[in-house]
């Protein structure tokens, strides 16, 4: 996974290469995961989002219930 | 970097965008803090959160497509020829800061030994990306879902303010060729696309429950927290200073580039288009538009904190199309007028079109930044848009001059073609799959509700065991 082990020898070369990250030829892979993780989260979110207000909807507080939540103090 | 020359002036560079990104960052702090301070009790938490979970969503997309459009559209495509391989298409080639070397599989997309300067410039561009669906934030607050505006984050943040800089910004952008837009410190390409995008997504999204009486009348439904409003509206303007420094390239040599062809090493600060100004200037300029938006706004909202500050922040988004050039009493003018005309079209608007803009974003980005257009068309008619070739306007192969009616037309394209209409059609998309507004039931008894609840359980469990 390493693209350098050895720093003298790196840059001691004639053109030393930029990327050092890890797994340098392997950024396609990474930006499909990234690509699963954002679909992923947007699909998992929504849905939460959407349950949590039709549970809320149809419990139907009063537009003052609020008021007794209020816990400062 | 072998040479300590070279080596200085990168690490300058980097240094300097990097401290920019820190200060903008504020902006968002400010954003959030502003949106909680006009929001009411019920819905704190909600708008907090609405507008923090727009940073994981718009960096995420900047990376993955983002900033490839920046780099992939300066030509529109089709609309003008690139000066950097005079092709019309997609810049998709080998040719310099071609989108090619901007995919998020670009080996310069991360830790580079070759290349300082990719990473703090991305950088600084998604701190713009978050300001614009920021902007759209708190006009929408109280009633949409986090779904919805994620996706209106998205596209604002990621997608058309994206197109627009490369339209409008960009050195090698059409705007600048064929109309002679000049937009320096983004009155249109932040500020009245976002304020645009913003109104297209509230003629959909419909105003707050109780904001309109049954005969229409609108009623005031005003901040609850004037303090947070204050100290938020505060960062922005700090932030907005270092947005200001983060439009600039600190360090460059024109003399070498371009049509200016001196002869000779002329090493300046410039815009983003390659034309010369001084941190110094654009910093009085930035002081004295931020003069102006407070005096016509103390006056026009009879002493309202809440327009006053705003007004603040309009007037220097009226001021920044040509914030490079101006004298700071024409600055200051500038200014004043950006804060009338957003000031009283704010009102006429939201009577006329019932339209619920809850912190007045339509007004002080979009039609603040719309003026400051147009105005900056007259006031610097005549001036390049550019650092490369001078020609005429409609041309398309050489740069037109800044002008009166290209301004006029930039004005439109960012309001109208690239902010209110995207934004109204995705909200009505999102609206006819009935993910746009929260139910009417949620929206009454507020979208904290819940959590409110469950922190009252939890309070209630600790003094029992302390008794």
């Amino acid at each position: 996974m390493a693209t350098v082990t050895n720093w003298i020898e790196h840059l001691s070369a004639d053109e030393p290469a930029g990327a050092v990250y890890p797994g340098v030829g392997s950024e396609g892979i990474l930006v499909l995961v990234l690509v699963v993780i954002w679909i992923g989260w947007t699909v998992i979110s929504a849905k939460q989002e959407s349950d949590k207000l039709q549970k809320l909807a149809r419990r139907r507080p009063g537009p003052n219930d609020w008021k007794n939540n209020v816990t400062d103090g | 970097m072998t040479d300590e020359i070279s080596a200085l002036t990168t690490i300058f560079t980097e240094f300097y965008y990097w401290i920019t990104v820190v200060l903008m960052f504020l902006i968002h702090v400010g954003f959030c803090m502003y949106e909680v301070g006009a929001s009411r009790y019920k819905h704190h938490q909600h708008t907090l959160m609405k507008n923090t979970m727009l940073i994981p969503l718009v960096t995420v997309t900047w990376f993955l497509f983002g900033w490839w459009i920046y780099f992939a559209f300066p030509t529109g495509p089709g609309i003008a020829p690139s000066i950097m391989n005079g092709s019309t298409a997609l810049i998709t080639d080998d040719s310099a800061f071609s989108a090619a070397f901007f995919t998020p599989t670009s080996d310069i997309m991360a830790v580079n030994l070759n290349d300082h300067i990719t990473g703090v410039f991305w950088a600084a561009f998604l701190l713009f990306s978050w300001t614009a669906a920021s902007i759209v934030s708190g006009a929408v607050i109280e009633r949409i879902t986090t779904f919805a505006f994620g996706i209106l984050a998205i596209a604002i943040g990621s997608v058309f303010w994206s197109i627009d800089a490369a339209w409008g910004w960009h050195f090698d952008g059409w705007m600048l060729k064929i109309l002679g837009y000049h937009d320096a410190y983004a009155s249109g390409v932040i500020h009245a696309i976002a304020g645009g995008f913003a109104l297209g997504v509230l003629a959909v999204l419909g105003p707050r429950i109780g904001k309109f009486s049954s005969s229409g009348e609108p009623r005031n439904i005003g901040p609850r927290n004037p303090w947070l409003v204050t100290i938020g509206l505060f960062l922005i303007y700090t932030g907005f200073w270092g947005f200001y420094a983060a439009c600039n390239i600190p360090i460059y040599d024109v003399g070498g580039e371009g049509d200016f062809a001196l002869g000779k090493v002329y090493l300046t600060a410039t815009t983003i288009y390659v034309t010369p100004t001084t941190l110094g200037g654009i910093t009085m300029n930035f002081l004295m538009s931020l003069s102006g938006g407070l005096l016509a706004g103390y006056v026009i909202a009879k002493g309202d904190p809440f327009w006053t500050y705003s007004s603040g922040l309009a007037g220097i988004i009226c001021a920044s199309a040509g914030n490079d050039l101006y004298h700071p009493i024409q600055s200051l003018i500038i200014g004043m007028i950006g804060v009338v005309i957003a000031y009283k079209m704010h009102y006429w608007v939201e009577r006329k079109f019932k339209i619920d803009d809850a912190v007045g974003a339509v007004a002080v980005h979009g039609y603040a930044g719309f003026v400051g257009l147009i105005i900056c068309g007259f006031v610097l008619n005549g001036y390049p848009s550019s650092g490369y070739s001078v020609g005429a306007m409609f041309d398309g192969s050489t740069y037109a001059t800044i002008n009166p009616l290209g301004q006029f037309l930039g004005a439109l394209i960012m309001f109208f073609v690239l902010g209110m209409f995207p934004g109204y059609v995705i909200a009505k998309v999102l609206h006819g799959m009935g993910k746009l507004r929260i139910p009417r039931e949620v929206e009454l008894a507020g979208l904290d509700y819940e959590t409110m609840e469950a922190a009252k359980e939890d309070e209630k469990a600790v003094a029992s065991s302390s008794r």
